[in-house]
């Protein structure tokens, strides 16, 4: 993408110099506009349109399933979040943890800075560390903006370069409420393979780095596995990411950084306390 | 149902899943690399899992029981009957129920593919989700509390 647009500059900055000599009549300037648009629409969206795009799909999700209604759990699911999303290069964001009222076996991370896990994998859980686990998996897809970039990328597919730059600029353009509908249908396609396996390999290492035994993920995609594939509840899960026992084969790889941190604490007592509250 | 949530946080110890051993393994009598060998166990034996401590599973291989690494585990469930074949059947499905985008194996509501497409925002949640956030102050004295302190480690 941007080879082509560094290409399209430099051919319409030798036009003007070649149009000063030889081709009066070609609207040089209409070409060195069409340039600068699409260079607008390529470029990254800043951290503040990050966050505005990620409350717009944030909403759209809580659209599909509500917040579990437990103040407990919600705040505790936010301490432990919190607290690893500052082991991580992008600790100053607007973090923010929400346990979904759903019964399906999913989590979400949403741009700038928003997690969502299910009330359904939250059941699954049997430590602290394995929360931690799978919240730094989803904590890794934001600071690497994974779904940022494949938003962009569809963005500039479907958009016109001028609507790109409007879906960023203006929140109440029609190109915007495509972009919107565009990165919430997102978390029925799923990401590249490469970016999960990265969110697990990194989000051990921000599990390890938060102080707790980096096991947890590999606990939570054993339990995963152990599960009857045909379980509705996992489908959406199992349709956007690689199979547990590929994810589990990558973690193997690992062996060593895991084993150098696995007596760090899991935190059973406390995950059961603050999840099993009187409802 | 609501008798029931408490099943699903039962800790570990009273859990026995079928596993096999992906590799040729030793049956540790402790959870440790060092420790006495009770057993050899040779790839794809089938144990029954009990329980987890750190990196380490115990596991009850016939009339033996030991602890072998965890990641030497695979699970009978989902991953390895329906490895990575879960998807396709799921794309045929929506393929036979036409452009509808309804998915007639979906039994539960909630966050699937069809409630995903017709989300509408909604507002009031966000607003609540924002007041359940924790600051920096907050997440390190909880950190504290389950004596938990934060190490350097690096990306792989």
């Amino acid at each position: 993408m941007m080879r082509a647009l560094l290409f399209m500059l430099s051919l319409a900055v030798a036009l003007r110099a070649y149009a000063q000599f030889k081709l009066p009549d070609i609207n040089v300037n209409r070409l060195l506009d069409t340039a600068r648009n699409l260079s607008k629409a390529a470029r990254e969206p800043d951290e503040k349109e990050e966050i505005a795009i990620g409350n717009d799909v944030a909403a759209r999700l809580l659209g599909a399933a509500p917040l579990m209604a437990d103040a407990r759990t919600q705040e505790y699911v936010n301490r432990v979040g919190r607290w690893l999303a500052l082991q991580s290069e992008r600790p100053d964001l607007p973090w923010r943890f929400g346990v979904l009222d759903a019964p399906q076996v999913n989590a979400f991370a949403v741009p700038g800075g928003t997690i969502f896990i299910t009330r359904g994998l939250l059941a699954k859980m049997t430590s602290e560390a394995e929360l931690a686990g799978v919240l730094a998996h989803e904590i890794v897809h934001v600071v690497k903006k994974h779904h940022l970039k494949a938003m962009q990328k569809g963005a500039l597919a479907s958009l016109s370069a001028d609507a790109a730059g409007a879906a960023l600029s203006n929140v109440n353009s029609e190109a915007r409420n495509k972009l919107i509908s565009f990165g919430t249908e997102m978390y029925s396609r799923g990401l590249d393979k490469g970016d999960e396996l990265e969110a697990d390999r990194l989000g051990v290492v921000i599990a390890a780095r938060g102080g707790y035994d980096p096991y947890g993920l590999a606990a939570v995609l054993q339990t995963l596995q152990a599960m009857n594939a045909a379980d509705s509840a996992l489908a959406l899960m199992f349709k956007t990411h690689p199979a547990p026992g590929e994810r589990l084969d990558a973690l193997g790889r690992m062996q060593a950084m895991l084993d150098a941190y696995s007596a760090q604490p899991q935190l059973r007592e406390r995950f059961v306390a603050e999840t099993q509250a009187p409802r | 149902m609501k008798a029931l949530v408490p099943l699903l946080f039962l800790p570990l110890i009273a859990w026995a899943e079928p596993a096999t051993v992906i590799r040729p393994t030793d049956l540790k009598a402790e959870p440790a690399s060092d420790a006495a060998t009770v057993k050899q166990l040779a790839e794809n034996t089938p144990v029954d899992a009990l329980e987890r401590k750190g990196g380490w599973t115990r596991v009850k291989a016939g009339s033996a029981e030991g602890w072998v690494k965890m990641l030497v585990l695979r699970y009978s469930g989902a991953g390895d009957t329906k490895r990575g074949d879960t998807g396709l059947t799921q794309a045929i499905n929506v393929a036979r129920t036409g452009s509808s985008g309804t998915q007639v194996t979906t039994g539960v509501r909630g966050l699937d593919e069809a409630q995903l497409a017709k989300a509408q925002p909604n507002p009031a949640e966000l607003a609540k989700l924002d007041r359940y956030a924790a600051d920096r102050d907050g997440a390190t004295r909880f950190a504290e509390q389950g004596k938990l302190s934060a190490t350097t480690v690096p990306y792989p």
